[in-house]
């Protein structure tokens, strides 16, 4: 049958051709649209988590549900001495949030103002890397904002103006900063209403020293964070809680399944046209076999022979088709990997969804190039089921007398 | 050999335009017979055929090879019978387009497990009494009527089969090959002791034939 199979396939040429082109063009182009959707959701994840969030947040019990100053840190020492002692963090971070009103001469606007320590929030996220005006580490009465609060400010650097607020006792506090950096890290929103402050001039402002709204971490590899956040908590002291990236940012996930989803289904529509024409080409071709089958059937081949010689030319011909398609498009995936492909203004596009970077990020991941090929290479073998179950469904008299 | 007991084939049972294709039939075919089917165009040569070699089922009676009752047999042990008891030979050769001559003769034994060797042997013995061992290489499509039906009898009778049923095989060849086909038949029957059953009209055949079963209305009239 084997030999039979490849003999169809090669006088077929019609179909033999149709159906290889059509699955060689379909697997290209879902491994390389699977690359760049994984890469660009991989890419704009790493990114959110880089720029602030981390790769898992530290809070005391009730702060996410209920929150204010009753339920902050209020001894820092000992977590963090917890995270100092766990290997595979990158980096690790107190951070201190408070909300108030900030001023110009003429506007004003509520802000997220957080005492970080500058030289820790260096190594662990990239406030610094998106300086683009003034200086980065501020000392006193000074801020560090985004460039879009400015804005809505209408302040510049140097320029100054007051903040209106209360310290963790619920004291009242006022004071006049300078505008010493400004920001921008792509995210709208963030940088719309943050602003920093060293530690140290906040804690005495605010009255909260060795608190923390929340201690950020970032784990080296984000593949091992899992594993590293179930250490901390294992250690952690009862009345705090860790939380990993995917709850802190629920909805950015919830984005990037929908838009997962979304892509799957557009691929899903393509893969639905290209089994139905592999399947009428196959169809058609089998149809106008049919006197054939039924000689065959004459002459003592049984059913199951002819279902197994239709399946080894579907299969054959699918693997022949993989066997190009396959390390084509995983080279594809792989160079834009390595050589990410740039347009012009694509962050300032996308900037809402966390993209920072004009280079379209591709990701090769030789398990999900598996998984997407065996997918392909089951719909190719679904495709034969009818035209099997047709051929079956007549006599071999029916057949032989089949024009 | 081959027994028929009050055999009845229906067309379009319990429908309007309902054909009685056999009517109780009774004929047996003894061991080494040369024999052919005949009748007016319609009155049921191919259908008797194809019931013998369990082809197409039938509505009444029985039918034996060799004392084992065949026509109530499953699908599976009907393929079985055809594929080692029968050989086939159609009206329009059906020869499976892309093997070759050597392929197509040799298809069958495939199927039956032979060696290669073995195989090889038989197809080059067959070709050789056949006049086709010249066209082993070539495909179907690139031979003449008469030796698309000389390979489609070479085929046939390969294997050894107990018995050849032959649907009409002269009708679509000219008189010189028809003759030669039925001598190369008469000297199979002879030489390989196999049994064959012809359907046919053509006066040559039935008058070479040792032995004339005359239907009409799908009833044996004479036999």
């Amino acid at each position: 049958m084997f030999s039979l199979a490849i003999k169809n396939i090669l006088f077929y040429k019609g179909r033999s051709l149709t159906t290889f082109l059509l699955t060689f063009v379909s697997l290209y182009l879902f491994i390389v649209y699977v690359a760049f959707m994984n890469g660009s959701h991989q890419s704009m994840l790493q990114n959110a988590l880089n720029v602030y969030t981390g790769s898992f947040q530290i809070y005391q019990k009730e702060y996410r549900s209920k929150g204010g100053y009753d339920y902050l840190i209020r001894d820092t020492r000992k977590p963090l001495q917890i995270l100092a002692d766990t290997k595979g963090l990158k980096a690790f971070a107190p951070r201190l949030e408070t909300f108030g009103i900030a001023s110009s001469k003429t506007y004003s606007h509520p802000i997220m103002l957080t005492g970080i320590d500058f030289n820790r929030e260096e190594k662990l996220s990239e406030l610094k890397k998106a300086l683009t005006q003034g200086e980065y580490n501020t000392h006193g009465a000074c801020l560090y904002m985004g460039e879009n609060l400015a804005q809505k400010l209408h302040l510049h650097l140097g320029d100054t103006l007051s903040f209106v607020g209360s310290a963790v006792d619920y004291s009242f506090v006022a004071e006049l900063f300078e505008v010493c950096g400004l920001f921008k890290t792509g995210m709208y929103e963030f940088d719309s209403q943050s602003a920093f402050m060293n530690r140290d001039y906040f804690d005495t402002l605010f009255f909260s020293k060795n608190m923390a709204t929340y201690i950020v971490a970032m784990a080296e590899n984000l593949k091992h964070n899992d594993a590293v956040a179930t250490k901390v908590e294992k250690k952690l002291p009862q009345e705090l809680q860790l939380y990993r990236w995917q709850t802190l940012m629920k909805s950015m996930v919830q984005l990037m399944e929908i838009d997962s989803l979304f892509g799957y289904i557009s691929m899903g529509l393509f893969f639905i046209v290209i089994f139905f024409v592999i399947m009428i080409y196959g169809f058609i071709n089998i149809n106008a076999r049919l006197r054939e089958f039924g000689v065959l059937r004459s002459i003592g081949v049984s059913d199951n022979k002819i279902s197994l010689l239709l399946l080894l030319e579907i299969l054959l011909l699918t693997l022949f088709a993989f066997v190009f398609a396959l390390p084509l498009g995983a080279y594809t995936a792989y160079y834009f990997q390595i050589h990410p492909i740039v347009i012009e203004g694509m962050s300032e596009m996308y900037k809402s969804y966390g993209v920072v970077s004009d280079k379209v990020p591709t990701l090769f991941d030789p398990l999900t190039v598996f998984y997407n090929s065996l997918f392909l290479f089951a719909l190719n073998l679904l495709s034969i089921v009818y035209p099997i179950y047709y051929v079956r469904s007549f006599t071999p008299i029916e057949e032989t007398q089949h024009v | 050999m081959i027994e028929l007991k009050s055999v009845d084939k229906y067309f379009y049972k319990s429908q309007e335009r309902e054909v009685h294709a056999l009517r109780d039939i009774n004929l047996t075919i003894q061991e080494g017979e040369f024999s052919v089917i005949t009748g007016p165009s319609g009155c049921g040569k191919t259908t008797l055929l194809n019931t013998i070699g369990v082809l197409d089922t039938i509505d009444n009676g029985e039918i034996y090879l060799q004392n084992r009752e065949i026509a109530n047999l499953s699908s599976k042990e009907k393929t079985e019978i055809r594929l080692k008891e029968i050989g086939f030979v159609f009206q329009a050769y059906n020869l499976i387009p892309v093997l070759n001559v050597e392929e197509n003769i040799g298809f069958i034994m495939r199927l039956q497990g032979y060696s290669q060797d073995t195989i090889k042997a038989r197809v080059r013995e067959i070709a050789s009494l056949l006049q086709i061992e010249k066209q082993l290489g070539a495909l179907p499509n690139f031979l003449s009527g008469g030796q698309q039906q000389r390979v489609a009898v070479a085929r046939a009778v390969a294997s050894k089969p107990k018995i050849i049923l032959a649907d009409e095989p002269t009708a679509n060849l000219d008189s010189k090959n028809s003759t030669a086909l039925m001598e190369m038949m008469h000297e199979l029957n002879k030489k390989e002791g196999i049994t064959i059953l012809f359907s046919s009209h053509d006066d040559y055949v039935i008058k070479n034939a040792r032995r004339t079963i005359l239907l009409n209305d799908g009833e044996i009239i004479e036999s």
